[in-house]
């Protein structure tokens, strides 16, 4: 029965605020490292806010050809340069198997810079002159399109879109895939760009984005003062595989990956459902799905915006799962740092999820100052933890009601 | 194992704006195709496309909430609502949670963001709408979809360029089949025609040329020049068998299988032998259970294009080797154009029409025989032939590929 197929994650890419790469990333999340900055790839000066989450110093030419790089959107890039990264580190032989290897890579937007740039193109000198290159770089497809180009992975492809939960929907897709048999290893994730004129524009007026100019406290989820969530970019892709076959080839296996549950708040598109019961439910689906009661997950990654709605609906949402045990199960949120990378963020925190189970350790959650007495969980304020983790939970929620939360397990 | 089935259908195209409507003009091979009238052509060559005609949004939504939608939201929504009735799907007697909604799209709610650009770039980043973000997303119409209905089961969107519309419907089964979801609203929408995607089209050189309108689709035609754009939904509304049965539902076609697989070849060119296409439609017979031989019908991709045309013809060829003779292939696009992330989902529910009604939509515009393209494509005349089985192919940028099959229900 296809059911009975264990996954595993034996490669993880990351491309991040505070790292270009995943053990820079990493051991900055662990240093308390604050990846919001003043913003470089637009200017700002008109815009309502003036931080964000860069990813400094990325050359894509480390894995894209430079006319081919020209090609891609942004986050078309940072997808194909971290796939890269995950792919490298599981050592799976692609050309031996590409008709078993798939890839969904999760954005909310796709080539918005892009789009920005060919507006101008036809306001200023007519239709003529529009790229050519302006759909295959625009469309949110792309970047698990041009990954499987990349690498030649040629199994089942596709795109998920859910808003910001979109990495995990991804990552929670390409899982159901390998269970049921249709792949055996699947390259998943989310990859955004999010630093473009519009995107700061418009998540300003739907007044989801910190008005704070400071880069030392805007992003601050679950603190009373938060006002709204710093934009990051980046990607987060991992390689998932069929466990038997990564035992059978030697592969090093990170983590599990346990279950994925998925829900609709069928409330509102850009306010949590009362109580923060959509979360819930996927949470609840995400644990029965895995096999494990509330009790059994050691640690929770949060989806912790920073918005005023979402960190206090999340809170109320983890009680209402764990019960009492919310009050003992550490939860920290990677976006204090990175900023909320969209359609990234799903796939950046399933992957930091991942080598918390790795390494036993759990990052915290950074800008934490002025405890808010609706959400009086163990964030981790006082930065990294070592402690024994056997199950730990990612979850994420996006506008439109979508809500995912994925289960991994420390690799036996 | 859960059998899953088609239940309701809702169809907004160039040639109809309901299902039944759309269904009597393919049979009788009229064309969709005419003059743009969205926006001032002036500046191209030949501005035609297949439109959406006289369609009153504010028979399907709220003129409050019209405001803050883009075009392709309402064709989502309007071609959800019919399915949803077509199915006779009553949501105060359904358990809200085992019932999700997956759609896709190439671009989502693209013409917002060039609507808002303008603001951005004329009236500054203050006067950017703040329904922008929540209402631009390509995943937005599932939410509103969810919130409009109730349904709190799974919910995202996927994106896979033109093979959009075939991924979602079978992923969306997919879910029904593992457990997840009981009913699950589902297909693809999209709204390409404004000026930036229609230049960007352009610039392609992709798009066909004719003096009349009605005979610019021209696949597997020797004389083909290429695609045009078309615009709309179309939504079906799956179930598990057992679920459709017990409230005495209507059955249009039983879904058999799907795959979606990836040439990982060339972002826009196919694949020239057809590699990837005929893995997915192999594949999608796999997981069906069935031969060459069982299948009666294919609705083909059959853009228009030299390549596309060519490429998929030798798929079939290779697939079916001596099969390939005796099956019925037509390309619905003659009529209807591409209707890009909507074109999958709008032919995989004309493929289960077929399975219902057994009566076959020709190939229009079909004159001079190409010998490359030697298949029955059921030239200019609807046929009347029983179908056992047929597949619904799509073939996208970024080489993601798609197969589905479903079946004719025979009461058992």
């Amino acid at each position: 029965m296809a059911d009975e197929r264990r996954v595993v994650v034996t490669g993880v890419g990351l491309l991040t605020a505070v790292g270009t790469g995943r053990e820079a990333t990493w051991q900055a999340l662990l240093a308390g490292t604050n990846g919001i900055r003043p913003i470089t790839l637009i200017d700002p000066s008109d815009l309502p806010a003036k931080v964000a989450g860069e990813v400094q110093g990325f050359d894509p030419s480390v894995a894209i050809e430079r006319k081919e790089a020209r090609r891609m959107d942004r986050f078309t890039q940072l997808a194909v340069v971290a796939s890269g990264e995950a792919l490298e580190q599981s050592g799976l032989d692609v050309a031996a198997e590409a008709d078993e290897i798939g890839c969904m890579i999760g954005a909310g937007i796709g080539g918005m810079s892009t789009l920005e740039e060919e507006f101008k193109v036809l306001f200023e000198k007519g239709p003529s002159r529009v790229s050519p290159f302006l759909v295959p770089m625009f469309i949110a497809d792309m970047a698990a399109g041009q990954t499987s180009i990349r690498y030649g992975l040629r199994g089942p492809n596709f795109n998920t879109m859910s808003a910001c939960a979109s990495g995990a929907d991804a990552l929670g897709t390409a899982l159901e895939v390998i269970k049921r048999g249709d792949a055996i290893a699947m390259v998943a994730g989310g990859a955004e760009a999010s630093v473009t004129r519009m995107s700061v524009a418009a998540f300003a007026a739907s007044r989801a984005l910190s008005r704070n100019e400071d880069a030392e406290t805007a992003s601050r989820p679950f603190d009373l003062n938060r006002d709204g969530f710093v934009l990051g970019e980046g990607a987060g892709i991992l390689v998932i595989e069929e466990r038997e076959h990564a035992i059978a080839r030697g592969a090093t296996i990170l983590a599990e990956f346990a279950s994925y549950g998925q829900s609709a708040d069928a409330f509102h598109v850009t306010q949590p459902s009362e109580n923060g019961e959509g979360a819930a439910r996927a949470m609840n689906m995400a644990l029965r799905k895995a096999g494990i009661v509330a009790a059994d997950v050691d640690y929770i990654n949060a989806h912790g915006t920073s918005t005023p709605m979402n960190d206090k609906f999340e809170t109320m949402s983890i009680k209402n799962v764990f019960g009492e045990a919310a009050y003992t199960i550490p939860v920290s949120s990677t976006k204090s740092m990175v900023g909320h990378t969209l359609g990234a963020a799903g796939g950046v925190e399933a992957a930091v999820t991942v080598l918390s189970l790795r390494d036993q350790k759990i990052h915290g959650t950074f800008h934490l100052v002025t405890p808010d007495p609706d959400c009086d969980l163990d964030f981790v304020t006082e930065g990294a933890r070592t402690l024994p983790l056997e199950y730990a939970m990612s979850n994420s929620l996006g506008f439109g009601g979508h809500n995912s939360s994925l289960v991994f397990k420390r690799a036996e | 194992m859960t059998r899953v089935v088609v239940t309701g259908i809702g169809l907004i195209t160039p040639v109809g704006n309901d299902t039944a409507t759309t269904w009597d003009a393919l049979v009788a091979g009229r064309s969709g195709i005419g003059p743009i009238t969205h926006f001032d052509t002036a500046a191209y060559e030949c501005p035609i496309a297949g439109e959406v005609r006289d369609f009153d949004p504010t028979d399907f939504v709220d003129a409050k909430i019209l405001r803050r939608l883009d075009r392709s939201s309402v064709f989502a929504l309007a071609g959800a609502q019919q399915a949803i009735a077509d199915a006779g799907l009553d949501m105060t007697h359904e358990n809200a949670k085992r019932v999700g909604v997956v759609l896709g799209t190439g671009m989502g709610g693209a013409q917002m963001i060039v609507e808002q650009n303008e603001v951005l770039e004329d009236k500054g980043p203050r006067r950017v709408s703040p329904f922008m973000t929540s209402h631009m997303l390509p995943d937005t119409p599932t939410g509103l979809i969810a919130i409009a209905i109730g349904a709190r089961g799974p919910n995202f969107g996927i994106s896979a360029a033109c093979a959009t519309g075939g991924a979602t419907t079978g992923e969306a089964a997919e879910i029904i089949r593992s457990g997840r979801a009981d009913v699950m609203i589902t297909g693809g929408f999209e709204a390409p025609l404004t000026p930036i995607y229609y230049a960007g089209f352009h610039a392609m050189k992709a798009l066909a040329v004719a003096d009349d309108p009605t005979k610019a689709v021209r696949p597997f035609d020797a004389n083909r020049s290429g695609f045009i754009l078309g615009e709309g939904a179309g939504i079906m509304v799956l179930e598990s068998l057992e679920h459709a049965q017990a409230r005495g539902a209507r059955i249009y076609a039983e879904w058999l299988g799907a795959a979606s697989t990836n040439d990982a070849y060339d972002m826009v060119a196919a694949a020239e032998d057809g590699h990837g296409v005929a893995d997915a439609m192999r594949e999608a017979m796999s997981e069906a259970g069935i031969g060459p031989a069982d299948l009666d019908y294919i609705n083909a991709h059959g853009t228009g294009t030299a390549l596309n045309d060519r490429v998929e013809t030798h798929a079939i060829r290779e697939v079916f080797m001596e099969d390939a003779d005796r099956l019925m292939v037509s390309s619905t696009k003659s009529m209807i154009g591409h209707m890009m992330g909507a074109a999958g989902a709008v032919e995989a529910a004309i493929t289960a029409l077929v399975c219902h009604h057994g009566v076959v939509p020709p190939t229009i515009n079909y004159e001079t025989p190409d010998p490359d393209c030697d298949l029955d494509y059921v030239p200019n005349e609807a046929r009347v032939s029983p179908v056992r089985r047929a597949m619904s192919t799509s073939v996208g940028l970024g080489g993601h590929n798609s197969a589905i099959i479903f079946g004719k229900w025979n009461g058992a």
